[in-house]
């Protein structure tokens, strides 16, 4: 079901041009940190078919960064887009939530230009360590 | 080896048609080179992770083993055999997957109850040197379970690699070199038949020339 059509219309972006197959690994419609950490077996359904299942570890260790409003709001996975020009990655947000989680994450001040936020390859290990299940990565060329 | 590719009919929509495949054999071998680069990533990532994981475990055994030991002193290893048997129980694991960069992943987590003993041991027979080996071979079990699933990743993340890295190399060194040495080869073929257009056109304005000449 999707919860923020803007995001699944940034996801469904992802899936045009012939770039479905390699992509295939995105899920359908993403969910709520509130919905996922009441369900007792939290996963989202991709778009190949299969199952993405969550850590509930890493669920609880998320939203201990965050906010009870902004657990609300957060859309699990956070897609990460490979960019392979800059050599970096690139989330896409219109809020400051994933802000905030990463950079407590990552240890270090991120900033948001343009609703992009740009995160260095070395960070990108750091944050795969902690955030295994909730982040996801998409191709774009 | 790059060799031409077998065309039925040296035609300008031919061409187009194979331009328009180099463009996208080009485009998949971007995202196909940057796979391969977040999978390696990932793949490092997970033998880090695992050599960690190991080393922790071989402490926690080493732990686990001399409170054992220990336990097997103050109790004697015939009670301590019958207490361990009475509180047999099955191991639960959820497995479970997740996706990474396309790579279908095992996740297991321990399901067992934290405390499912309790309600079966004899208090006479029981001690805290039972408790506190109960507690660390209960530890080497969780590392155990999650440098399973290490494992397992690595195997899958080896094999996906090896795979995407034939894709890399088909369209390196043999699909990407064949579309161009069949491009080129229909331009040069474009390229004569023109010239001997513009020759024959040339022979054709002479002899209406020469006609002409011997007309008048």
């Amino acid at each position: 079901m999707p919860i923020d059509p803007a995001k699944d219309e940034t996801i469904n972006g992802y899936l045009t041009n012939g770039l479905k197959a390699v992509n295939a690994q995105l899920p359908r419609s993403r969910k709520t940190l509130s919905q996922l950490l009441t369900e007792a077996n939290p996963h989202v359904l991709l778009n190949d078919g299969t199952e993405h299942h969550f850590r509930k570890k890493e669920l609880h260790s998320i939203a201990q960064l965050i906010t009870e409003d902004e657990q609300s709001r957060l859309l699990l996975p956070i897609i990460l887009e490979v960019q392979s020009e800059a050599g970096d990655i690139v989330i896409h947000t219109k809020t400051t939530i994933e802000t905030k989680m990463l950079s407590i994450i990552v240890g270090m001040p991120l900033e948001v230009h343009h609703h992009i936020l740009r995160i260095f390859r070395p960070q990108v290990t750091v944050l795969r360590s902690a955030l295994k299940t909730t982040t996801q990565y998409v191709f774009r060329p | 080896m790059a060799t031409k590719i077998q065309i039925a009919r040296p035609t300008k929509m031919e061409l187009a048609r194979l331009k328009k495949r180099l463009k996208l054999a080009l485009r998949i071998q971007k995202i196909v080179k940057d796979r391969l680069s977040i999978l390696v990533m990932e793949f490092i990532q997970t033998i880090k992770e695992s050599a960690r994981l190991r080393r922790r475990l071989h402490e926690e055994m080493a732990l686990a083993h001399t409170s054992f030991s220990l336990t097997a002193g103050y109790h004697g290893y015939e009670p301590l055999k019958k207490e361990l048997l009475s509180v047999e129980t099955a191991l639960k694991i959820r497995a479970e997957s997740r996706n990474v960069a396309g790579v279908k992943i095992p996740m297991f987590e321990d399901a067992q109850d934290k405390a499912p003993y309790d309600e079966q041991r004899n208090p006479l027979d029981y001690s805290s040197h039972m408790e506190h080996t109960q507690t660390l071979a209960r530890h080497c079990l969780e590392t155990l379970v999650e440098l399973a699933e290490l494992q397992k990743s690595l195997d899958l993340l080896g094999i996906e690699i090896n795979k995407v890295k034939r894709i890399n190399n088909a369209l390196e060194y043999v699909v990407i070199p064949s579309l161009d040495i069949t491009i080129k080869y229909l331009n040069m073929k474009f390229e004569e038949r023109d010239r001997e257009e513009a020759a024959r056109l040339k022979r054709v304005k002479l002899l209406i020339e020469q006609r002409e000449a011997y007309a008048y």
